[in-house]
């Protein structure tokens, strides 16, 4: 079924690298995006800090920053009781591109995008992503649950087999888009839509567990990571093939990615700094911080000042000892180095107002510490060690996501712009006004 | 942890407390929380063995019931207490002991839970065979003011039970069901997912 009229479509790729398919295309292996390139724009973009795909999709879907839009990574707390939770389309405080065009009476479909479950509601069907615990909970309508377990349709990968089996983790991963891309084509040609989203998560994980090992050369997943690109890039000829003129592709990673040579355990360091002391020597959560801390860290290098009045355990006064407490963390960090190499491990400290801004900036992070490519930052307790290395082999890396728009001159060059301004630029592209709260900004 | 609390049935026999109380019990489970149901039948063969039906037996199984329910709330469980408690000065008196305390009165014309007499005890009692039963030969105290007032002669056990649950988000006692993301059990299989990805 073809309907007329102007029409977006959009395909995430989960945390896949601009410098990865400028290589594999320089290599002529993806022979499908070499021909979509040729008419369009295909630039490298930033993505947002911290950089995991819950916030950087939340920053897309919204156009804000996460100062508006309230998610701020995988994992929060709620200062006055330190509980931990997994923030969830719940706790996202903003419309979202979808629910900007449902009202502006345009039919959406959106697939599988991170941080859209529990699934709100919309003009048309949106299928929520791997925070969702289960199939019959994951769409609304919820009908649509129906048609999903009659395709076999998988929520996301077992990662914990990736830890285990790698060969049963790469069946996985190839089963897992099989199912998800029969599940777009079921929706692409049976529903009406103005707007479609698929995402695909799948590249995300292929590159945490086999990233470092293609990097190395390794005889069998170096050759299987590329075949996946491959599976992708066939995928991406099926489109083009279907395309009509009427239809807009967009397609776009929020991250990009590189290998990994340890995970560095944040709350260890301002442990043995002298920050962070904990009430128990089996710490499950933050809820197990002394009160005598000065801050502690949830993962990836967000650093929280344990401030009198807003932890529960808070003893650090504001305003005076927080900015103290903040440089002196700030310059310390600047100075932590890999024990084994005595290479620097952070790049760069933000404090939360160079970053963000809104009605949900008191609930960010005080301090963002962004590592050198290489250092995956972790927010664990119970660690004794300051540096890991495990089966984790990927880490995401700020300024190496993509953007690539289908007969469309993007006007900024390249790193001059975010994933905040993509959603602004779909609206322009189906002629709907943006709200006008909105931080990112048409590219169009 | 949840905040525990009492949601008290009170109301004369064969009223529907312990049929509502069940179901309000297994709606606030699906929600994820942990409850707990103190059903006076049931107390009587265990905690108040051995008590009888005097006005004083009466409020000694009753406050047993509410210490234990106090207990339970203060841990974080929701405790359920679902006993005729007829008489309005015990009732209050838990009221005060346990805090945050929810009463709901089951409401039910006499002649209908005579109808109903599904233990067939008000049939023995008119025949003057069981002393002091209560709306019979022993008084009921309504509630003055209680939280949820459930018609269950004219209600649907349905309506009964969200009228019951409804309540107790107005008070926000529980999250409207649409507003929580995830049960205990939902919420560790997500965060085994994300602790697997190094997420977490």
């Amino acid at each position: 079924m073809r309907f007329k009229g102007k029409r977006v479509l959009v395909i995430g790729l989960d945390g896949v690298p601009f410098g990865l398919l400028k290589g594999l295309l320089a290599e002529e292996k993806l022979p499908h995006l070499a021909k979509l390139v040729e008419s369009g724009s295909f630039k490298r973009m930033n993505s947002i800090h911290p950089c995991v795909s819950s916030v950087a999709w939340a920053t897309y879907m919204t156009g804000k920053n996460p100062g508006k839009h309230n998610i701020y990574g995988f994992v929060d707390r709620v200062p006055e009781s330190m509980d931990v939770f997994i923030p969830t389309s719940r706790d996202m405080d903003a419309k979202t591109l979808w629910e900007i065009l449902s009202e502006a009476g345009k039919r959406v479909v959106v697939i599988n995008v991170p941080v859209t479950f529990p699934p709100r509601k919309v003009n048309g069907i949106l299928i929520s992503g791997f925070l969702c615990p289960s199939i019959d909970k994951i769409a609304q309508p919820k009908e649509v649950a129906r048609v999903l377990k009659e395709i076999g349709y998988r929520i996301d990968v077992d990662a914990w087999q990736a830890r285990k089996d790698l060969d049963r983790f790469l069946e996985d991963l190839h089963l897992t888009l099989e199912r998800r891309i029969e599940a777009m084509f079921r929706f692409l040609e049976g529903e009406k839509w103005d707007f479609f989203q698929l995402h695909i998560m799948e590249t995300d994980r292929i590159n945490h567990f086999l990233w470092g090992l293609w990097e190395e050369g390794h005889p069998q997943y170096g050759p299987e990571f590329i075949k996946y690109y491959q599976k992708i890039d066939e995928f991406l000829g099926r489109i083009s093939a279907w395309l009509d003129g009427d239809t807009r592709l967009i397609v776009l990673s929020d991250h990009g990615f590189c290998g990994m040579k340890k995970e560095v355990f944040l709350n260890h360091w301002l442990q043995r700094e002298g920050w962070l002391k904990l009430r128990t020597e089996t710490p499950k959560s933050v809820k197990d911080i002394h009160q005598e801390s000065k801050v502690y860290s949830l993962i990836p290098g967000r650093i929280y000042v344990n401030l009198a009045g807003r932890e529960s355990s808070g003893s650090v006064r504001f305003p005076d000892e927080y900015e103290r407490v903040r440089d002196e963390v700030k310059g310390a960090l600047l100075g932590m180095t890999d024990p084994d190499s005595g290479e620097r491990i952070i790049e760069e400290v933000f404090k939360r107002e160079d970053l963000y801004h809104g009605p949900h900036y008191n609930d960010g992070p005080d301090l963002v510490a962004i590592p050198r490519n290489g250092y995956d930052l972790k927010g664990n307790l119970d660690k004794k060690e300051l540096t890991y290395k495990g089966p984790l082999v990927g880490m995401h890396t700020y300024d190496d996501a993509f953007l690539y728009i289908k007969d469309v001159e993007v006007r900024k060059e390249d790193n001059q712009f975010g994933v905040m301004d993509v959603m602004p630029t779909i609206l322009k592209l189906l002629e709907v006004t943006p709200p006008e709260d909105l931080d990112g900004e048409a590219l169009i | 942890m949840e905040r525990g609390f009492t949601v008290w049935f009170t109301g004369l026999s064969c009223s529907g407390k312990t049929t509502v109380s069940r179901q309000v019990a297994e709606e606030l489970r699906k929600r994820g929380l942990k409850v707990e149901i103190l059903d006076g039948d049931v107390v009587r063969t265990n905690l108040s063995k051995g008590l009888g039906f005097s006005k004083e037996d009466r409020d000694i199984n009753i406050k047993r019931i509410g210490f234990v329910c106090k207990l339970l709330s203060r841990n974080g469980v929701v405790a359920i207490g679902a006993a005729i408690s007829p008489y309005r000065e015990v009732r209050d008196y838990n009221r005060r002991e346990i805090g945050d305390f929810v009463e709901v009165y089951c409401k039910c014309p006499l002649e209908v839970c005579i109808e109903r007499d599904v233990k067939g005890l008000y049939k023995k009692a008119l025949a003057g065979e069981i002393p002091n039963y209560t709306g019979v030969s022993d008084p009921y105290e309504e509630p003055l003011d209680p939280e949820v007032v459930l018609e269950t002669d004219k209600e649907e056990e349905r309506e009964s039970v969200a009228k019951v649950v409804r309540k107790l988000e107005e008070l926000r006692y529980v999250q409207p069901a649409e507003a929580v993301s995830y049960s205990e059990e939902e919420e560790e299989t997500i965060k085994q997912r994300l602790t697997d990805l190094g997420y977490l």
